[in-house]
C-alpha cells in the first residue's frame, strides 16, 4: 500500500516537473522567437537521452554489441511520419493525444526492426554482431533512400506536426529511464546482466539467453523508435540523412562514455556530448561568432598533447595521496590553459599563423572528437565504469534487507 | 525397481574423427555423492557438458528421471533440476556475490518481465525473496560477510565457493561440481568437503563431482566411475576402485 | 509490398553489357581489396577494427592531389603556354609520396591513440578510433581545400583505351552497315558539292534538296545499323590506366605476400595474429609487429588512394574515406577478417557485385549490396569465407 502512494506522488512530482518545464520553455519562446532553438535544444537533448539509455539496455546491460541503433530511430520516425500523414485528418483525438499514439506505432515498428536484428545476435558474437547491426541500419537507409514515397533523398513532409512536445520527449525520456532502472532492480534484470557478464554460464543456471536477448533489442529499439516518431513530429521534416551511420556512432559513444551499463552515465555522456557541438554556438559578440587564429588553435593542440600526456601518467603512475594526485591533476589542466594563452601569444607573432581565422563554429565536430579521444584516454572505463552514481550505490548499501524502498 | 535419478546408457559423443566419450554408462540414484574421476583428457567434462546440454550426444541416451534430455538446451535441463559448475571458473565477475547466487535463483521466477519493467510489488517481493534465499545460501557456504563485494575481488577458494552456492540457487536435483577443488589448499579443501557433505546431507541433493585430487575424492564420494580416454575402465566404490589394476595403470606413477 | 518491390519492375539485363561490367567490378574491386588489406593487418594483430583507416585513405587522395599540384598539375599550370607532361615517373612519385604520408600517419595514429588504449577494453579503443576518424574528418574540413577536388585528368598519361572483341557481330549484319554507311558518305559528298556550308534552305536547288532528304534517311539507317552491330557483338572497352593499376595493385599484394610469408617482420606478424600473449612471451617484439603492421597497411591504402584519384578520377572530398573505408572494411570481414588472401578475395567480390548492382540497373541500392552480402555470408559462415570461426570452449 505505501508502495502505491510513494509511486503515485512521485508519477505526480514527475508531471508536474515536466509540464513545469514545458510551459517555462514556451513563455521563453513566447517572448523572444528567437529563443526557439533553446526550445529545440531541450527536444533533441531529451531524445538522445533516451537513445542512450535505450542502447544501453542492448549494448551496456545485456552486453550485445550493438552499433546501428539510428536504424530503429529512423524506423520510428518513419513509421510515426507515415502513420500521422495518414490517419491524423481522420482521428478524433486531439494533437496531444496523437503523440502518444504516434510514440506508439514508432515503437512497434522499431521493436519489429528489433526482433529481426535482435534473432541474428543469436548467432553472432562481439564484433561481427556489431558489423551486422551496421550493415542493417545502411540497408535500411539505403532503401528509404530509394523509395519515392517516403520522399527518398528529399525526406518526407509531416504536415500535421507538433512543434510544441517538448513534455512528450521528456516523458519518453523518463520512461525509459524508470524502465531500464526498473529492470535492473529486480532477478529480471540479473538476468540481463548475467547474460553480458557470461552466456554459458547463465545458460546453465537456466537463463533463457535467447529471449533475455531478443528481449533487450525490441524494448531497446521500441525506445528509439518511439523517439525517432517524436522526433519526425517535431520536426515535421525527416530525411535519411538524419539517420546516418555517425548518429549511431555518437549514440555508442555515448554510452561508452558513461560507462556501458551505467544508466546515470549514459544520462549524462548524452547530455554532455550532444550539447559540445552546440556550446560554439552561444560563443557570439555582437552578432558575430568568435573567431579563433591558427596561433591559438596550434598552441591549443600543443598544449593539450602534453597535458593529457601529463594527466594520464598521473592516474596510471603516480601512486600518492588522492588529495596530492587531484591536486596534480588540476595544476596540470590549468598549465595548459595558461600555457596555451602565453603560447598563443608568441605564436601569434608569426603572420601566417595569425592571420588565418576560424569561426569557432566551424570547430565545433573537432571539440566532439578531441574530447572523444581525450576522455578515452584519461577514463575508458567511461565515467561511471559499470556502477550507478556514488550517492544512489550507497543508498544501495544502506537499502540492503529493507523490503519495498524507494520505487520510482 | 525405482528409475534411477541421472542413468547414462552408452552414450557417446564424436568430434571430428575424435571420440571424446565412448558408451559410458551408470546410474545415479538419489542422495548418492558420485565421484567421475580419470586422467587429463578422459572426458570428464565432456561427460559434463553433455549432461548440462552444452553438447548433444552423437548416440546413447541420457536419461534424467526417467525422460530423455540429450540435446535439449542448457537452460532447460536447468530448469527440469541439474545445475553444475564450471573446471574454469565462470562466474558474472563484475556482479555482486549476492546478485550472482540470485542469478541462479531466476529460473524459478513467477513474475514477469512487465512488472519488472514497472517494478510491481509483485516483482519488489520476489527481488527481496530471492535475496533472502541467496543470503541463506551465502551463510551456507560461509560467503555471507563478503555479500556485497564484486565476485571478481574474490580469492579464488571463495569464487569456487560461490560457484556451488550459485548452482544451489537454482534448487537442483542434482548438482555436477567439475573440480570443485581444484587448486584449493589443504585447508579451503577441507572446508569444500564439509560444505558438500552438509549439501548432500541436510539440503538432501544427489551430487555428482569430477575431482583431480584422489585423497579427496576418496575421502567423500560412496560411488566411482574411472574414465581414460573416453571410455569407462571402472566403477565401483572407493576401495574398489583403489585395487583396480586397469585404474592403477592409467594412472600410473599417480599415488591411489 | 508492391510498393517495396517497385524498383525491381526496372529492372533491366543486357546480357551483352555483362563483361564490361564484371571487368569494371574487378578493377575497382582491387583498390577495395588494398584498402580491405590494412583493415583485415590491423585486425589480425590487435583485434580492433581500425575505423581511422577510411581517413589514412582520404590523407593518401590529399597527398596525391598535393603532389600533383606541386609538379605542376593545376587548373592554371594547365593553362600555361607550356603545360607540364606526365610520364611513369610522375606516376611514381605520386605513388610513393601518397604511400609514406599514408605510412607516416597511421603509424602516428597507432602511437599515439591506440597504443594508449591497449591494454584497455576493446569497445574503448573502438571508440578512440571513432574519435580519431572524426577528428581528421572534420580536422580536414577545417585546413584542407574547402571545395571538391580532381586531380588534372593529365596527370594520367595513359588514358587511351584497349577494346576487345569478345563476339563480332554476323558478318551479313556488318556488310550490310558497311554499304549503309558508305551510301550516307556519298550523299553527303554529293550534297557538299551541291551546297555551300551553312547555305539556306530557300537558296538551296531542287536535286540539293532531294539529296538532302535522302542523307537523313541513310543516316537514320546507318546509325540503326550501328546499334544492331553493337548489341550483336561483345567487347569490352578498358582504359590502359585502369590496366595499370589493376597491375600494380597485384604487384603490391605479391610484395605483401612476400613480406608476411618470407621475412622475419612478417613471421613475427603471424606470431601476433595467431596469439598476441605468447607471441610477446616468446620474445616477439609485439610493438615493432604492430607498427609495421599500421605502416604496411597503411602504404596501400596510400597506394590505393593515389590509384583511385588518378586513374578513376574518383572526386577528393574530406569524406572521401568514409563509404570507401566502410566498403573496404565489409569486404575485409566478407573474406575474413584477419585473414590476407580473404580480404584480397573479398575486395575483388564486392566490386564485382557493386557492379552486377549497376547491371541489373539498381544502382540506387550499389551501397547496400555490400551489406545485404555482408549479412547472408555472416549469418551462414560467420567466420567469413576463408576464416574460421573459434568455438569457445567450455
Amino acid at each position: 500500500m505505501k508502495i502505491w502512494v510513494v509511486r503515485i506522488l512521485s508519477i505526480i512530482g514527475t508531471l508536474v516537473a515536466v509540464f513545469g518545464f514545458e510551459f517555462f520553455m514556451r513563455g521563453l519562446v513566447a517572448q523572444d522567437q528567437s529563443l526557439d532553438y533553446i526550445y529545440r535544444l531541450a527536444v533533441l537533448a531529451g531524445l538522445f537521452v533516451t537513445l542512450a539509455v535505450s542502447l544501453n539496455l542492448i549494448n551496456g546491460i545485456t552486453g550485445q554489441f550493438s552499433i546501428g541503433h539510428a536504424s530503429f530511430y529512423m524506423v520510428g520516425a518513419y513509421a510515426g511520419a507515415t502513420l500521422t500523414n495518414s490517419l491524423y485528418k481522420i482521428q478524433p483525438l486531439g494533437p496531444e493525444t496523437w503523440l502518444f499514439v504516434v510514440a506508439l506505432g514508432g515503437a512497434v515498428a522499431a521493436g519489429i526492426a528489433g526482433l529481426i536484428v535482435g534473432l541474428h545476435s543469436l548467432r553472432l558474437k562481439g564484433d561481427y554482431l556489431a558489423i551486422v547491426t551496421l550493415g542493417f541500419g545502411e540497408i535500411i537507409r539505403i532503401i528509404v533512400f530509394n523509395q519515392p514515397f517516403l520522399g527518398g533523398s528529399f525526406g518526407l513532409n509531416i504536415a500535421d506536426k507538433n512543434d510544441k512536445s517538448l513534455w512528450a520527449v521528456l516523458l519518453l525520456a523518463i520512461l525509459c529511464i524508470a524502465v531500464c532502472r526498473n529492470l535492473c532492480q529486480t532477478p529480471h534484470g540479473l538476468a540481463f546482466l548475467a547474460v553480458r557478464e557470461d552466456e554459458v554460464a547463465s545458460s546453465a543456471m537456466g537463463v533463457n539467453v535467447t529471449r533475455v536477448k531478443v528481449t533487450a533489442f525490441i524494448v531497446g529499439s521500441a525506445f528509439a523508435g518511439a523517439a525517432g516518431a517524436l522526433l519526425g513530429v517535431y520536426d515535421g521534416l525527416i530525411t535519411p540523412d538524419t539517420f546516418r551511420m555517425d548518429v549511431s556512432f555518437l549514440i555508442l559513444t555515448m554510452v561508452v562514455l558513461g560507462g556501458t551499463g551505467s544508466i546515470t552515465g549514459s544520462v549524462i555522456a548524452a547530455l554532455l556530448l550532444f550539447s559540445i557541438p552546440e556550446w560554439p554556438r552561444f560563443m557570439v559578440e555582437g552578432g558575430k561568432p568568435w573567431q579563433v587564429t591558427g596561433a591559438t588553435l596550434l598552441a591549443g593542440a600543443i598544449c593539450l598533447i602534453v597535458s593529457v600526456y601529463l594527466v594520464k601518467r598521473t592516474i596510471d603512475e603516480y601512486h600518492g595521496p588522492q588529495r596530492t594526485k587531484t591536486l596534480r591533476i588540476v595544476g596540470i589542466v590549468g598549465g595548459g590553459i595558461i600555457g596555451t594563452v602565453l603560447l598563443g601569444t608568441v605564436f601569434g607573432l608569426i603572420p601566417v599563423l595569425a592571420n588565418r581565422t576560424w569561426d569557432v563554429g566551424a570547430l565545433r565536430m573537432v571539440f566532439l572528437a578531441v574530447t572523444l579521444i581525450v576522455l578515452m584516454l584519461i577514463r575508458p572505463q567511461g565515467i561511471f565504469g559499470h556502477e550507478e552514481f556514488g550517492w544512489q550505490k550507497a543508498m544501495k548499501a544502506l537499502r540492503f534487507g529493507k523490503p519495498g524502498a524507494n520505487p520510482t | 525397481m525405482t528409475t534411477p535419478l541421472l542413468s547414462l546408457d552408452e552414450a557417446t559423443i564424436k568430434f571430428g574423427g575424435l571420440t571424446a566419450v565412448n558408451k559410458v554408462s551408470f546410474d545415479i540414484e538419489r542422495g548418492d555423492l558420485f565421484g567421475l574421476i580419470g586422467p587429463n583428457g578422459a572426458g570428464k567434462t565432456t561427460c559434463f557438458n553433455l549432461i548440462t546440454g552444452v553438447y548433444k550426444p552423437t548416440s546413447g541416451k541420457i536419461l534424467f528421471k526417467g525422460s530423455e534430455i540429450g540435446g535439449t538446451p542448457p537452460n532447460r535441463i536447468a530448469e527440469k533440476g541439474i545445475c553444475r559448475t564450471f573446471q574454469n571458473i565462470r562466474l558474472f565477475p563484475s556482479l555482486s556475490v549476492v546478485e550472482n547466487v540470485m542469478v541462479g535463483a531466476f529460473l524459478r521466477h513467477k513474475t514477469n518481465i512487465f512488472s519488472a519493467f514497472l517494478y510491481l510489488p509483485g516483482a519488489i517481493r520476489e527481488t527481496e525473496q530471492f535475496r533472502a534465499q541467496a543470503m541463506a545460501l551465502l551463510e551456507v557456504v560461509d560467503l555471507a560477510d563478503v555479500a556485497l563485494a564484486r565476485a571478481a575481488d574474490l580469492p579464488y577458494g571463495k569464487q569456487r565457493r560461490l560457484e556451488i552456492a550459485r548452482a544451489m540457487a537454482t534448487q537442483p536435483d542434482l548438482l555436477l561440481l567439475d573440480e570443485p577443488a581444484a587448486g584449493m589448499n589443504p585447508q579451503e579443501k577441507e572446508e569444500l568437503h564439509l560444505v558438500v557433505r552438509r549439501i548432500r546431507d541436510e539440503f538432501q541433493k544427489t551430487v555428482l563431482l569430477i575431482e583431480h585430487d584422489m585423497r579427496f575424492v576418496m575421502g567423500l564420494c560412496e560411488k566411482i566411475v574411472v574414465l581414460d580416454h573416453g571410455e569407462e575402465i571402472a566403477a565401483g566404490p572407493p576401495e574398489a576402485i583403489r585395487n583396480d589394476p586397469k585404474v592403477i595403470e592409467a594412472y600410473l606413477g599417480e599415488a591411489v | 509490398m508492391d510498393v517495396l518491390l517497385s524498383p525491381l519492375a526496372g529492372l533491366q539485363m543486357d546480357f551483352g553489357a555483362l563483361p564490361q561490367q564484371l571487368v569494371n567490378g574487378i578493377l575497382i574491386g582491387s583498390i577495395y581489396a588494398l584498402i580491405a588489406l590494412g583493415y583485415t593487418m590491423v585486425y589480425g594483430v590487435l583485434r580492433l577494427i581500425n575505423f581511422a583507416h577510411g581517413e589514412v585513405f582520404m590523407i593518401g587522395c590529399y597527398a596525391a592531389l598535393f603532389t600533383s599540384w606541386a609538379m605542376g598539375f593545376t587548373a592554371t599550370g594547365m593553362q600555361a603556354a607550356k603545360p607540364p607532361t606526365s610520364n611513369i615517373v610522375t606516376l611514381l612519385i605520386m605513388l610513393f609520396v601518397s604511400m609514406a604520408v599514408c605510412s607516416l600517419v597511421g603509424v602516428t595514429i597507432e602511437r599515439f591513440a591506440y597504443r594508449p588504449m591497449r591494454n584497455q577494453s576493446r569497445i574503448a579503443s573502438l571508440i578512440t578510433a571513432i574519435g580519431v576518424s572524426l577528428l581528421l574528418q572534420f580536422g580536414g574540413q577545417l585546413f584542407l581545400p574547402p571545395l571538391q577536388q580532381n586531380i588534372q585528368a593529365e596527370v594520367n598519361p595513359f588514358r587511351d583505351t584497349i577494346s576487345l572483341t569478345l563476339r563480332q557481330a554476323p558478318a551479313s549484319l556488318k556488310q550490310e552497315f558497311k554499304t549503309a554507311s558508305l551510301a550516307q558518305k556519298a550523299a553527303e559528298e554529293r550534297l557538299a558539292e551541291l551546297a555551300p556550308p551553312g547555305a539556306l534552305t530557300s537558296e538551296l536547288s531542287p536535286e540539293a534538296l532531294e539529296v538532302r532528304e535522302r542523307l537523313s534517311e541513310l543516316t537514320i539507317k546507318s546509325n540503326s545499323l550501328r546499334a544492331q552491330v553493337n548489341d550483336a557483338s561483345v567487347f569490352v572497352v578498358i582504359q590502359k590506366g585502369k590496366l595499370i593499376m589493376f597491375a600494380a595493385a597485384l604487384v603490391l599484394m605479391i610484395i605483401l605476400r612476400h613480406i608476411v610469408l618470407k621475412t622475419a617482420t612478417g613471421r613475427a606478424m603471424r606470431a601476433v595474429n595467431h596469439d598476441f600473449q605468447s607471441a610477446s612471451l616468446m620474445g616477439v617484439n609485439v610493438n615493432r609487429v604492430i607498427t609495421y603492421t599500421f605502416m604496411i597497411g597503411s602504404a596501400l591504402a596510400g597506394a590505393g588512394a593515389m590509384m583511385n584519384s588518378t586513374f578513376e578520377g574518383t572526386a577528393i572530398t574530406p569524406f572521401a574515406g568514409v563509404a570507401l573505408g566502410v566498403k573496404a572494411f565489409v569486404a575485409a570481414v566478407l573474406g575474413g577478417i584477419g585473414n590476407i588472401p580473404g580480404a584480397v578475395l573479398g575486395g575483388i567480390l564486392m566490386g564485382v557485385a557493386e557492379s552486377l548492382v549497376v547491371w541489373v540497373g539498381l544502382s540506387g541500392y550499389k551501397d547496400a549490396i555490400a551489406f545485404v552480402i555482408l549479412i547472408v555470408i555472416l549469418l551462414f559462415r560467420p567466420g567469413g569465407l576463408l576464416g574460421s570461426s573459434a568455438v569457445e570452449k567450455v
